[in-house]
């Protein structure tokens, strides 16, 4: 139970935005300086309903839209710090963090492992501890691979796939350079494709 | 000077989070570089948490409440410090990145050339895909290409041109199978995107269309 806290609600409906809006920034920056119970539970009996309503729209389920608020008060209460009121207002600050929460909830739900989560898109936790999962980069055939492969060409294939593929010319400038007739440069092009093309999947 | 920017109708979507991983993530690179996209998705913030304000509220008697309270006021404090900001490397020289690219920094492999002047590094981005920070050098040219699918850029720094329009540091491009572009470099300290494709490129000029058997492992 809590102790000498009583759970306020008086603020749903009196008062201007504004005046509310001064008085839930104070209560934030009394959580963020003293931990102040008392300030967190009129913010929070301000907001949780608000947001249960809201996020039981958005998510459609109950159960759903509760995980949704306890996740959002709770950055509410431990990273009260970063909330600047220079930058904006109670609500907003606490609506971004919602938005966050729903984005990673549905991103969970569709069961992905590893995937853009909502601090890279919208840091207004920003000053995140970094990520301690590092993942390791996964076995791909990289572009070096296929540079080895393009140097095991014979010499005369691989000067003409780089006059071609790295220098930008046509196979008629490069005839004209190497003085071999356009045909042979089609063909050499043709052969070291097709040879290219037989590497890699030998390589599969 | 920014001149690309995500559309009107895209920064609503981001600010909403109805969008996908991907193009979430080079929208919010942008506006982290874009004063005047931050701004417009600040406003749109503003507006859409009016919602709160105004929607009716959950009565708050519900017992579960009241231990969603006792609960979260059990929780520690969680004391977030800054973190050095990682950069990109190539060949000695580094690059800053906007904020949300940073934390994938460590999930970038080596760079490997390309083609000719240019150069990639595969980023892995999870189930969300697979991004890659190109360079061009000065003079490094891709190839004339069209797209399968969505092509997006985010100009991390320097210039390019592509044969449609100049771009500079920070801007935002989106590019599907209406365009055809060949993006190259003449900037001296070369350029360096940040770049999604979600299908294959397909080129499109005479010669190199023999590109195209390759083109999945070049550019996707």
């Amino acid at each position: 139970m809590l102790v000498g806290i009583s759970l306020e609600n008086k603020l749903q409906n009196t008062g201007k935005p504004k005046d509310c809006a001064d008085e839930m920034s104070q209560a934030l920056l009394e959580v963020a300086s003293q931990r102040c119970k008392r300030s967190y539970a009129k913010i929070f009996g301000y907001f949780a309903p608000r947001l249960r309503s809201y996020a039981l729209k958005q998510m459609g389920n109950e159960a759903l839209a509760m995980e949704m608020v306890q996740d959002t008060m709770a950055n509410v209460w431990q990273k009260a710090h970063l909330f600047n009121a220079e930058k904006g207002s109670p609500s907003t600050w606490i609506f971004t963090i919602a938005r966050n929460i729903r984005f990673d909830m549905l991103r969970k739900l569709k069961n992905r492992k590893e995937d853009i989560c909502s601090d890279d898109l919208w840091p207004v936790l920003c000053e995140q501890t970094p990520d301690q999962n590092e993942v390791s980069l996964e076995e791909q055939v990289t572009l070096e691979q296929v540079g080895l492969l393009f140097n095991s060409l014979p010499d005369k294939q691989r000067a003409v796939i780089e006059a071609i593929y790295i220098d930008g010319k046509s196979q008629q400038e490069v005839a004209d350079e190497l003085a071999i007739p356009l045909g042979t440069v089609k063909s050499r092009t043709r052969l070291a494709l097709q040879r290219l093309k037989d590497m890699l999947e030998d390589h599969d | 000077m920014i001149n690309y920017h995500p559309t009107d109708k895209q920064l609503q979507q981001f600010a909403e989070g109805n969008i996908s991983p991907a193009l979430a993530l080079v929208v919010s690179a942008h506006c982290d570089v874009c004063s005047q996209c931050q701004e417009k998705v600040d406003d749109i913030n503003i507006e859409l948490s009016s919602v709160i304000e105004n929607v009716r509220a959950h009565d708050f008697k519900d017992p579960a409440f009241e231990k969603m309270l006792a609960s979260i006021m059990h929780l520690p404090v969680i004391d977030t410090k800054p973190v050095v900001a990682p950069r990109i490397e190539l060949d000695g020289r580094f690059f800053d990145v906007p904020r949300p690219l940073q934390r994938f920094v460590k999930n970038t492999g080596n760079w490997s050339h390309l083609l000719g002047k240019v150069w990639q590094a595969p980023v892995d981005l999870g189930d969300a895909g697979e991004a890659n920070f190109i360079y061009m050098e000065k003079g490094g040219r891709v190839p004339e290409h069209t797209h399968k699918g969505t092509e997006l850029t985010l100009v991390v720094d320097g210039e390019f041109s592509d044969g449609l329009a100049d771009y500079d540091s920070g801007d935002f491009i989106i590019m599907d199978n209406e365009h055809i572009h060949s993006p190259h470099s003449n900037a001296v300290e070369g350029c360096l995107v940040f770049s999604i494709v979600d299908k294959p490129l397909h080129f499109t000029s005479g010669i190199a269309r023999l590109l195209n058997p390759f083109s999945h492992l070049f550019f996707k």
